[in-house]
């Protein structure tokens, strides 16, 4: 949807600059890449659980705000499908989001429609951004766009961003930073149209933008505008969502396949979408994320961490005993060495509850770690309540101590024996 | 037998997981597959992790675009296809109408085989495609030709350059064009290159693409070639492993058609960073050989790193930089890696202490600029595969089975699974049938049992109750022949010196009855320490000693290296070595001394049993390859080779070089040897010569037959001046994607021991069969692959397979059947035990003697 986003399909993994067109001007970082950083700013900031960005091209934008640990649902919209479908892959989650995964649930989801369609599916957000949108909406749409997007969607808060044109002059030879840009405009067209709107739906809205002009040139103002719409009076009602809640424009992949591709160019300038139909939004890709709120992998986790932990006590129990026996006698510990020395770092009040909870004990040739002293490690505590929970939790996977108040391990494991 | 060598014997009998899902196979599976449609996916989130670090020295830093070819990117895919160009069987007369035995009872199989079928008149059209303007970018290059209208509903599969259709386009040259969202009119022209039949090598790599796309319609994970389901993990949390069921699937021209293979496979996922290792590793060591220790263990593994799930080899560790430290971005600003994670990530770095992994970046591109190096924390990169020590530890192998153990009905049952979810998910199918393509019936085929042998032992026939295990049936009678034992020590602590004992009165009980006299021996006490064992056997080994016996405190390596090395280099003395634990197992001494005795007869020269041999005048060989354990660059080549007709006494060398040279360069010497011992006691050379070769990789099979081949011939061709002995090379794999299950009372269970299969699944171009001759117990057993690929000996098909399976009840360290033929079980242990232990040639005065068990 916007220049830049194309270009970035010529390098790998968007580490790159901004093409030079004999431009004087180059943004550091570039253009597109701070309109997404201001966008993940503010969602930092605001950390909204609900997420859409509409025209969402080759999935940038969500890429970059899936890995904040607020979002929870990310719904990305862009008329181009086959852009979709071939980069959606990149969303699903990695192999590390299994081993660590995230404490919330996280959904993303890609629709391939217009923007100007009414989708139940779409009620309820917390942000919904247009980066770089706008411009590329005919009249026509435009005059729908704050009707389905203010109106209907009505989510709490809204980004749009679109160039100032004032910014052009400054680039030689441009007259539409993009072939398929209806228009650029002024700040003050753009102001204009936005107070209107925002007036309009009872939103209201601030004013800023990315891209500082040139020294010199201060009074055209950035490069792209961005107006931040925030609806008056909070979050959006959850009863108006509800009596919405049939419309669905979104259909789900297996119609797909079915219906007569509907975009058949690349170009979105040449699709010719007369009244576009009502089934016309159709998801093409979804995935869910592994997170702790999902028993199976809250388990892992808590299993994994109470075996790293038990495991850690052990090893650091079994030097002294070492010693004692005297077998390490030829291999002195030089325990004032230089050397690294990790591990997790405990504030005083941490340490003093570790050193104030049951120590870790050994009987024969078996290591017990009572589950309090387990619960007090700040790492596990975070994940568990108490040692009722962790029990349960962990009882058909560690062995436990016959009363189930500790961990169970042999004192010495085959790896010992190698050093 | 010790533990280590019960671990060993195990993991030889049913250990086929090791090799294959295990071992370090993590660096091999990165993606690198060809995915002509989805291309780049894999790889583009996060640049970093790969940042420039700001010291002054110079790295090139590019954006690197992967602009290779299908060619190139597909050269592991490639290595796979390229032993199929290769027709051997067209070259062997006697079985070019038919390779297929007839001897044994049929068998009816089920397999893991599915017919795929479409119309008989199928073709694929290869075309090519260029661009005017010339675009650089292959992402944009697809990105033009599949948004294009001409193409949209059409079947088909593009890397940026080539272009594959199920549907031919009505013009051999097609003119299209399109527009980048810059407004720049971009054509295309297509141009016909080729129409290729279903059975081209090149189709079926991109049937193979067709189904990695399928199946990841099936919200299934792609790891290397195979593919994964993570929802469904199991864990090992005390050996911190997770396990990720999953298929291995593969499309191929078997002998008549092209069949669908799927296999059960799983995915081992170790749920431990690297600062979790180090500091387990610390604890442990002790700082004063922390760091030296942790670059031991670290340098060469592989990472996963979390954020941008690429992998990492780690080449280096920077001791110097911390988290707290910056480097330098691309865009010249500086940044602290905490920062860095934080910002790009939303990563808190917890521990600011730790050190960095330095990783050697791989150029994608053709230029020769300098390498880029990587920073990685350690906190956030995973450990993937398992380390050596991991694999050599008998408890986590054990736990690591327990899960992967699938019988034969669990196996068919996920197969049934996963052809459902083909068959049901509209996604898949649609797909499919866009290519024209209907996933078929499941291959159901017959084999055929072999009769099974009978054991000779010194004065009795024995016909095992199974050919799995006939320690019970051979307990009473007397081992072929054995040397008695007068000289020996043993080695032991003032703990063990109590077990010895009773170990010692055990063993002569059963050697006794065995047929193996053992006096009693030398007992040295020594202190517990690997020096001083070795200094003990320095002191009181003298040439009459027979056999040194190290009763070992613990299994720590240095032990068993230090005196395995010792006394198979300076001072050629058999050695046999037990642990202290083992010999303390309470009711188990009368078994352990038996396993023992035998161990200890081999080495000394002695022969356990034979079976019935028909040919009179045969050689049978064995040649197993592997890296050496220390230095990466240098090739271990164990061969071993019958001196007797009776094939129950052996000649072995070991033979290191580097890894560049062949193979083929040392089996000359090792040829001659062995047809020189061979002459010494029979005054004649052998009429036969069968060599099993194992290790063999993929897309080796040429070299083999222009190199090896040719070399053992001419080394055949020289020991003789008259007619030289006759020569067949088989190429053994344990590792193969067929299985077979029997149905049996409604449920499938696996075949029988001796089950040929040479049909259907075998391959026309090539003389081949499988065979099953091992035990799966509670899993599922995996069929032994023989492809013949040189015979002048013209045995039939019958012979031949019936050869292979007799040979595979020859190996001493286990009474029963084994899944490779005795030769190449031998030439494994002897690579393994150099390649581990002594890291050198042993010395030949020990070649006649079984000392490797």
């Amino acid at each position: 949807m916007e220049e830049n986003k194309l270009q970035c399909s010529s390098v790998v993994d968007g580490n790159f600059e901004e093409v030079p067109r004999e431009t004087v001007i180059q943004f550091k970082p570039p253009l597109y890449r701070q309109r997404y950083q201001f966008v993940k700013n503010l969602v930092e900031q605001h950390e909204p659980k609900k997420v859409a960005d509409l025209g969402c091209g080759d999935t940038s934008l969500l890429r970059l705000l899936k890995v904040n640990p607020c979002i929870e649902l990310l719904v990305g919209v862009d008329i181009n499908e086959d852009k979709l479908r071939w980069r959606g892959d990149t969303l699903a989650p990695f192999m590390g989001d299994f081993l660590k995964p995230r404490d919330l649930n996280l959904t993303i989801t890609l629709y391939h429609g217009s923007v100007v369609e009414r989708d139940s599916r779409l009620l309820g957000f917390d942000l919904i951004t247009c980066i770089e949108l706008i411009e590329h909406l005919d009249s026509g749409d435009l005059a729908r766009f704050p009707e389905v997007v203010f109106g209907y969607l009505s989510p709490s808060m809204i980004v749009i961003s679109t160039p100032n044109s004032e910014f052009n002059p400054l680039f030689p030879s441009v007259t539409l930073r993009d072939s398929d840009h209806k228009f650029e405009w002024t700040r003050m067209e753009f102001q204009t149209w936005a107070l209107y709107v925002a007036n309009r739906y009872d939103y209201s809205v601030e004013f800023t933008g990315v891209g500082e002009p040139p020294a010199g040139a201060e009074n055209v103002g950035y490069c792209t505008q961005i107006g931040i719409f925030r609806k008056n009076g909070g979050k959006a009602m959850e009863s108006c969502v509800s009596e919405q809640h049939d419309q669905h424009v979104y259909k789900a992949t297996m119609g797909l396949t079915m219906l007569p591709r509907l975009v058949l160019n690349f170009h979105p300038q040449a699709v010719l979408l007369p009244n576009p139909p009502k089934m016309l939004r159709l998801q093409v890709f979804t995935t869910s994320y592994p997170s702790l709120q999902q028993e199976r992998f809250f388990k892992l986790v808590l299993v994994n961490e109470v075996s790293q932990q038990v495991e850690s006590l052990r090893v650091s129990h079994l030097p002294r005993q070492k010693k004692q026996d005297g077998e390490w006698g030829d291999k002195p510990k030089d325990s004032k060495a230089p050397g690294p020395c990790f591990g997790p770092v405990f504030t005083e009040i941490e340490k003093a509850k570790i050193e104030n909870s049951p120590k870790p004990f050994c009987v024969g040739d078996k290591f017990f770690v009572p589950l309090q002293r387990l619960l007090a490690y700040p790492k596990l505590n975070r994940l568990c309540a108490n040692e009722e929970m962790m029990r349960s939790v962990i009882a058909d996977s560690i062995p436990l101590s016959s009363d189930g108040s500790a961990v169970v391990a042999d004192l010495r494991d085959y790896f010992d024996e190698q050093f | 037998m010790s533990g280590r060598a019960r671990a060993r014997a195990r993991g030889v009998a049913r250990s086929s997981f090791k090799a294959t899902e295990v071992g370090r196979t993590q660096a091999s599976s990165l993606p690198t597959s060809v995915d002509l449609s989805n291309n780049e996916a894999s790889s583009s989130s996060g640049f970093m992790g790969t940042s420039r670090i700001s010291t002054n020295r110079k790295y090139e830093i590019s954006s690197c675009d992967a602009g290779s070819t299908f060619m190139e990117r597909g050269v592991k895919n490639k290595r796979d296809f390229m032993d199929l160009d290769i027709c051997t069987r067209e070259k062997l007369a006697h079985v070019r109408d038919c390779k297929t035995g007839s001897s044994g009872i049929p068998v009816k199989l089920v397999t893991n085989l599915f017919n795929l079928d479409f119309p008989q008149d199928w073709q694929l059209y290869q075309y090519h495609v260029t661009y005017l303007p010339d675009l650089a970018s292959r992402r944009l290059r697809i990105a033009l030709l599949y948004s294009h209208s001409k193409l949209s509903d059409k079947a088909k599969a593009f890397d940026g350059a080539m272009l594959f259709l199920s549907q031919k386009l009505e013009e051999k040259v097609t003119e299209l064009s399109s527009e980048t969202q810059r407004g720049e009119t971009v054509k295309m022209t297509i141009t016909l290159k080729r129409e290729l039949p279903s059975s081209s090598p090149m189709c079926i790599q991109v049937f193979n693409i067709i189904f990695r796309k399928i199946l990841k319609k099936l919200s299934m994970y792609q790891i290397g070639r195979n593919f994964y389901n993570p929802s469904e993990p199991m864990e090992i949390p005390q050996h911190k492993l997770s396990l990720w069921p999953g298929f291995a699937i593969s499309v191929s021209y078997f002998e008549s058609k092209l069949l669908f293979s799927a296999d059960v496979s799983y995915k081992v996922l170790r749920n431990e960073t690297v600062l979790e290792f180090m500091t387990a590793l610390c604890h442990r060591t002790g700082l004063s050989c922390f760091t030296q220790t942790c670059e031991k263990q670290l340098i060469g593994l592989i990472v996963l790193t979390r954020y941008n799930n690429r992998t990492y080899r780690i080449d280096d560790i920077d001791w110097s930089v911390r988290p707290t430290h910056t480097f330098q971005k691309r865009d010249g600003t500086e940044i602290t890696y905490v920062d860095y994670y934080k910002q790009q990530y939303d990563i808190t770095i917890s521990d600011l202490n730790q050190p960095v992994l330095v990783s050697l970046l791989k150029r994608k591109r053709y230029d020769n600029s300098e390498a880029q190096l990587a920073h990685l924390i350690p906190e956030l990169c995973f450990l993937t595969g398992l380390t050596e020590q991991a694999t050599s530890d008998f408890q986590l192998m054990k736990a690591v089975a327990e899960k992967m153990r699938l019988s034969p009905l669990g196996r068919q049952q996920r197969l049934a699974r996963l052809v459902d979810d083909l068959q049901r998910n509209t996604n898949a199918r649609f797909e499919l049938e866009t290519w024209g393509l209907h996933f078929g019936s499941q291959v159901s085929l017959t084999g055929r049992i072999v009769p099974s042998e009978k054991i000779l032992m010194q004065d009795h026939i024995c016909q095992p109750v199974s050919a799995a295990d006939w320690s019970k049936d051979v307990r009473t009678c007397k081992i072929l022949s054995a040397q008695s034992l007068n000289t020996w020590l043993i080695l032991c602590s003032d703990r063990t010196e109590y077990v010895a004992n009773s170990f010692l009165n055990c063993l002569r009980r059963v050697g006794d009855s065995m047929g193996f006299i053992v006096d009693y021996p030398k007992i040295i006490k020594v202190q517990e320490t690997p020096a001083a064992f070795v200094r003990a056997v320095q002191q009181h080994v003298d040439p009459d000693v027979q056999l040194v016996m190290c009763i070992l405190p613990s299994n720590q390596k240095t032990y068993y290296d230090s005196i395995k090395k010792y006394l198979s280099l300076d001072c050629p003395v058999p050695s046999q070595c037990v642990l202290a634990r083992t010999l303390n197992k309470q009711g188990m001494m009368m078994s352990i001394a038996t396993k023992i005795a035998m161990q200890m007869t081999c080495k000394l020269g002695g022969e356990l049993w034979a079976v019935e041999i028909p040919l009179k005048s045969l050689m049978v060989v064995g040649i197993d390859v592997c890296k050496d354990a220390l230095s990466k660059d240098v090739m271990v080549v164990g061969c071993v080779a019958s001196v007797n007709p009776g094939i129950t006494r052996w000649f072995s060398r070991c033979i290191l070089q580097r890894t560049t040279t062949d193979v083929a360069d040392c089996l000359k010497v090792f040829m001659t040897g062995a047809l020189n011992k061979w002459y010494k006691y029979n005054h004649d050379l052998p009429a036969r010569i069968i060599v099993y070769r194992a290790g063999v990789g993929d897309g080796q099979l040429k070299t083999l037959i222009e190199y090896e081949v040719p070399q053992l011939l001419s080394s055949v061709a020289e020991s003789s001046s008259n007619a030289s002995s006759r020569l067949s090379v088989i190429v053994v794999r344990k590792k193969c994607m067929p299985r077979f299950f029997t149905e049996m009372n409604r449920t499938v269970q696996n075949p029988p021991l001796g089950t040929v299969v040479d049909s259907e699944a075998t391959r026309n171009e090539w003389y081949d069969f499988y065979l099953i001759s091992q035990v799966a117990g509670r899993g599922t057993v995996s069929p032994t692959y023989y492809n013949v690929i040189y015979d002048d000996n013209g045995l039939k098909p019958d012979h031949m397979q019936r050869l292979t399976f007799k040979l595979c009840h020859l190996y001493y360290n286990w009474p029963g059947l084994i899944s490779v033929p005795a030769p190449c079980q031998y030439a494994r242990k002897l690579t393994f035990l150099v390649a581990q232990s002594i890291h050198k040639e042993p010395s030949l005065e020990l070649a006649s003697f079984l000392f490797y068990l």
